[in-house]
Formats: C-alpha cells, structure tokens, sequence
C-alpha cells in the first residue's frame, strides 16, 4: 500500500475542492459582519408566468433575482438592479473558482471550461423552466399566478427536470455527453452543496430567533421542544433504518454487502449526499451511488405528491400536526422533497384545522414546516458520523484479512473530507450565534441581520444551484443501457419494499412516541377576521 | 489500468468512465459474523437511545 501523507490529496481531490469552494463562499459572506455584501448577486430563481393576472405575480422579467436584493444590508440597491443579470454574475464567479479548482485537480482545462459552461446555462435554463408556476406552484398560491390548476412540484419540479434532461443527453446524444464528462461532476458538485449545507445548519438558529421573537415565548419553547424531540427521534430511527435496509437488502434481495450498505445509508439517511459519502467510506463502486442518488430523486419525489395529503386527510389529520411533520423529515429522503412536502402540508394542516373549527382555531404559518425539516436537520448530521463508523467497520473489521495491516491513516484517507467543511461552517455560525450574537437577544439584532445576509446566498442560492448542477451531471454522465446490465431494476425493489414497508412505518411509530400531543399555539385571537 | 479504476473507485468518484457496465448487484458475499454484530448493536444503541429519550424528552408519550 502506497504511503500517503495526511496533507495527501488535499489540492487535488474532488473531496477536498468541495471543502474549498464551499469554505470560501462561506467566508466571503462573513465580510457582511463588516459592512460589505461580497455574495448577494449569487442569483435565485422564482416562480413565473407568461401572461401576469391583475393584482398576481410571477413576470417573467424577476424570474432570477440576486439574493442580495432581498437580504442585504448594505447593497440592496445594487443587487435590487441586477434581475437577469445575476444569472451572469454567478457564472463568471464561479466559472472562475471551479476552473481554479479544475486546473489544480489537472483536468483538461479547455473542455472543462466549455462543459462547464454549457452545464451552467442548460441548468439555469432548467430551473428557469421548472420554476413556471404550473410546475412550482401548488393549490394555496397558484390563483395569484393566474392559474386553477398546477402540478404542486415546488422546487423539486426543478431537479426532476434537470435529471430528466441529464438523463436525455447521457442516453440520447452520447457524443455530447462524452463531451460534457470532464465537467460533469455530480459528486464535486453535491459534495459542495454539502459544505453549504453546514451554513443552513448554523442559519437555522439565527433565523429561528428571528421566529421565536414573533410567536412569542410559547412558539419559542416549542421550537426548543421539536429540536429536542427531533433530535432523539432521529437517533433511534437512523439507528433502526440502516440496519433494517441493510438486513432487507443483504438477505432478501441477497444484494453484496458494500450495495447493501451505500443503499442503506441512501434511505435511511439524506438520500445523494449519505449515498455518496458511504460509498467513499466502504470504498463502493461509484455505479452503486449513482444508482442509488437517481432512485432516492425519483422516490423522494413520489413521497412528496403523496404524504402531504395522506398525513392531512388519512392519519394523523390535524390531531398531531407535528408528529406528521417529524415522521416527513423523518421519510423524505431529500433536503428540498422534505422542505417542499413539509410546506404544503403545513398549508393543507392549516386550512384543514381553520375550516374544520370554523375559524376557532388558527395556527402560525411555518411551524409544521419547521417540524419537517428539524428532524431533516438532524438526520443530515449522520452523514459524516454514519461514514466515519462505516469506515471504521470496513477498514478494521470487514475488509481485514489475517496477516494484513491497515494503517491507521486509511481511517483518516477514507474520511469524507467535505464533512470537516460541512461541521465548520456549522460550528463557526453557531459560535457567532451565541457569541457576539448573544442567542439572538434584541441588542445583537443588527449583528445577526448582516451575518443573515451573508449567510442566505450561500446556504440558499448557491447551495440549490449546485443541487441542481449534480442533478444536471448526474443525468449526463448516466448511461441506462449500462444500468439495465447492471439490474438497475432490481434495486427499484429494494428501494420500494424499504421505503413504504419499513421506513415509512417505523418513521411514523417514531415519530409519535416522541412528538405525540405537541400543540401548536392557537393564534386564532391575535387575527383580524379574514386575514 | 485495472490499478488506476480500482483507485478512482476507491474515491467514490462519479465519472462517466466509473459507470462500468458491471452487475454491482449480483454475486452477494456470505453473510459474516461482523455483519451480524454490526446490525445488531446498531438496534441495541436504537432501543438504549429510545428508553432515555422517552424519559428525558418532555413531549414524548410517557409524559
């Protein structure tokens, strides 16, 4: 075994250029503490429509807008006039970084700038597409878009559609896909929405202080309860869902060990992202993540039409509005399938209980939600910690063979380097929180509004947009004729037996044990009549 | 080149080259011993972590 310095890799490794591009953005942001908005053009797109209603919205004209235009302090102004041009405010940045990165990892520099360049704008001509209200809107909003009917897709719309059109160039027009490889790299790309994703972790706080002063003392001891809550449901449902996929996977469908294992962590945990980092940790074939990222994007979406409206309207109805929400972080397998299912649910939950008690009871906007993505939350946490012990098990117990020594470097070498990314920026926000932002007290306001700023482009803008940018490649680089030789169809079973026989069920008993009877606070006496 | 696609793998990386037209899904190893200690101290830290979250969170069904 080649000796490898622990430094090894760190300058050209996908792994580590996540960490890398991720950080930097991150810490490019925190130059809002001081008064200057280095990341409020990162561009975002909204919903649209081709003819406006009187009094609605969705011009095509806003469709993107910079971030900072909405949320920063010092240069609203400016990023209010960039519209459109955001788009190509974000290509210039970071066709700079990624071709930084791509010159050091020493790709072919010309084809990866040309792919990269033809990935970026086929991705936001995608998720320009499938922000049409049709696509994105559902039944609570979709009159202000003029519409009686829309698909209720919300942003998972978008990745669908960019794994749709992937999917057609990899398998349709393969000259062009082949083209495209040396910048279509899904795993770089998640890898660093992962490290962002580290920055919502550390925003979540900050932005349900801002919450918690609006709903009152009630709403914030609520909020502490669900963190609490979820926190421990989701230690006993990982801890339940992985080996229970792995027993269904290893000795029913009689799958290798290393498959069992990546589609373990890919329905149990975060779907891509746990797929990808377990496959690094037990050193699986990189076909078995793929496999297993396309069926948790399919999956998760099919989970999103249909929970919402069985929660609301089969079990638990409006009697445990947040058991529904802990069992759908706990279900879903995507960050933006759960966020979006979450939503709509706290819509139908919420006009459901309004209508059933005749405008007696009425509840705050956003609490279902937040249930959803607590639990969500805290299950993306287990990404790097569920790796770091599968690698633990691979390397000295699986993979050990008598007389063989495993250095105890390999444990290091295989540790998904993006999680440190991902823990960083979590932790660095969390300290300015409680730091200098004093747990969001009245006086540390203005601190938190401009770590706000800096902190929204990243975890949202350019978190979703390297979202969609994996989805994109992941379709490219994908080749069905070669996952039809390698039984993909088989592990559509796994999934589909895991997911609605165990996981599903077992998230919901879990989730009941632990949030049974948490009421949200009835707000129906603050409301003015018919607001 | 047998050497350099192992170590690609061994990375994890997702590249169109990666994407071998391999059955990853057949040809399942004997379950071992490891395996089953694996599983079961997994549901053993799940029943653990269940019996002290029921009592020390406030919401949950035995309060």
């Amino acid at each position: 075994m080649t000796e490898r310095k622990w430094y090894t890799g760190m300058t050209t490794q996908e792994d580590w250029w996540a960490v890398w591009l991720g950080v930097g953005f991150f810490f490019l942001s925190l130059f809002n503490i001081a008064g200057i908005d280095l990341v409020g053009w990162i561009t975002y797109p909204t919903k649209w429509v081709f003819s406006v209603p009187e009094g609605g919205k969705g011009a095509v004209g806003h469709a993107f807008y910079a971030l900072g235009k909405k949320y920063s302090v010092t240069a609203k102004g400016f990023y209010k006039g960039l519209g459109w041009w955001s788009v190509l405010w974000t290509y210039v940045v970071f066709t700079i970084a990624t071709c930084i990165g791509a010159a050091f990892m020493k790709w072919d520099l010309k084809r990866f700038f040309v792919g990269w360049t033809l990935i970026y704008f086929m991705t936001i001509a995608t998720w320009f597409i499938g922000h049409h209200a049709f696509i994105a809107a559902n039944k609570t909003n979709m009159h202000k878009y003029g519409l009686s009917f829309a698909l209720s897709l919300g942003g998972g719309g978008s990745f669908i559609l960019a794994l749709i059109i992937g999917l057609i160039i990899g398998n349709f027009f393969k000259g062009f896909a082949n083209y495209l490889s040396v910048a279509a790299k899904p795993e770089w790309y998640i890898k660093t929405a992962i490290v962002t994703l580290g920055v919502k972790l550390g925003y979540l706080p900050i932005k349900l202080a801002g919450m918690s002063q609006k709903l009152g003392k009630k709403a914030a001891e609520l909020t502490f309860e669900m963190f609490f809550a979820g926190a421990m449901a989701t230690i006993v449902a990982y801890m339940v869902f992985w080996p229970g996929v792995y027993i269904i996977s290893r000795l029913i469908f009689k799958l290798p060990r290393k498959t069992a294992a990546v589609l373990g962590s890919g329905i149990s945990i975060c779907g891509v992202s746990a797929a990808v980092a377990t496959g690094g940790a037990v050193k699986a074939k990189p076909v078995v993540s793929i496999m297993v990222a396309a069926l948790v994007v399919v999956w998760a979406v099919i989970e999103m039409i249909i929970l919402p409206g069985f929660f609301t309207h089969v079990w638990p109805k409006t009697d445990d509005p947040l058991v529904a929400a802990a069992a759908m972080g706990l279900a879903v397998k995507t960050d933006g399938a759960d966020a979006a299912a979450g939503a709509m649910m706290d819509e139908f939950m919420r006009t459901k209980i309004e209508v059933d008690t005749n405008g007696a009871v009425k509840w705050p906007e956003g609490i279902i939600t937040a249930g959803a993505v607590m639990t969500k939350v805290w299950i993306d946490m287990f990404i790097g910690v569920w790796a770091f012990v599968l690698a633990m098990v691979w390397v000295y117990r699986i993979e050990r063979r008598p007389g063989e020594r495993v250095p105890a470097s390999e444990v290091w070498h295989r540790f998904p380097k993006f999680v440190i990314g991902y823990f960083f920026c979590w932790f660095f926000l969390l300290a300015l929180y409680f730091g200098p932002g004093k747990a969001g007290a009245p006086e540390a306001k203005a601190f938190l509004k401009s770590v706000k700023a800096g902190a929204v482009p990243v975890e949202k803008g350019m978190r979703k947009l390297f979202f969609m940018l994996t989805f994109m490649s992941l379709g490219i680089i994908t080749d069905f004729k070669k996952l039809k030789e390698a039984q993909f169809g088989k592990m559509v079973w796994v999934y589909f037996v895991a997911l609605f026989l165990f996981i599903i069920p077992m998230a919901i008993i879990i989730a009941y044990l632990f949030h049974h009877g948490m009421q949200i606070p009835n707000i129906a006496e603050y409301v003015k009549p018919g607001a | 080149m047998e050497e350099e696609r192992k170590a690609a793998a061994g990375t994890g990386s997702l590249t169109g080259e990666a994407l071998e037209a391999e059955d990853v899904l057949a040809g399942a190893e004997p379950w071992e011993p490891i395996e089953t200690k694996l599983v079961l101290w997994s549901f053993v830290i799940a029943i653990i972590a269940l019996v002290i979250g029921l009592f020390v969170v406030p919401t949950s069904v035995l309060h």
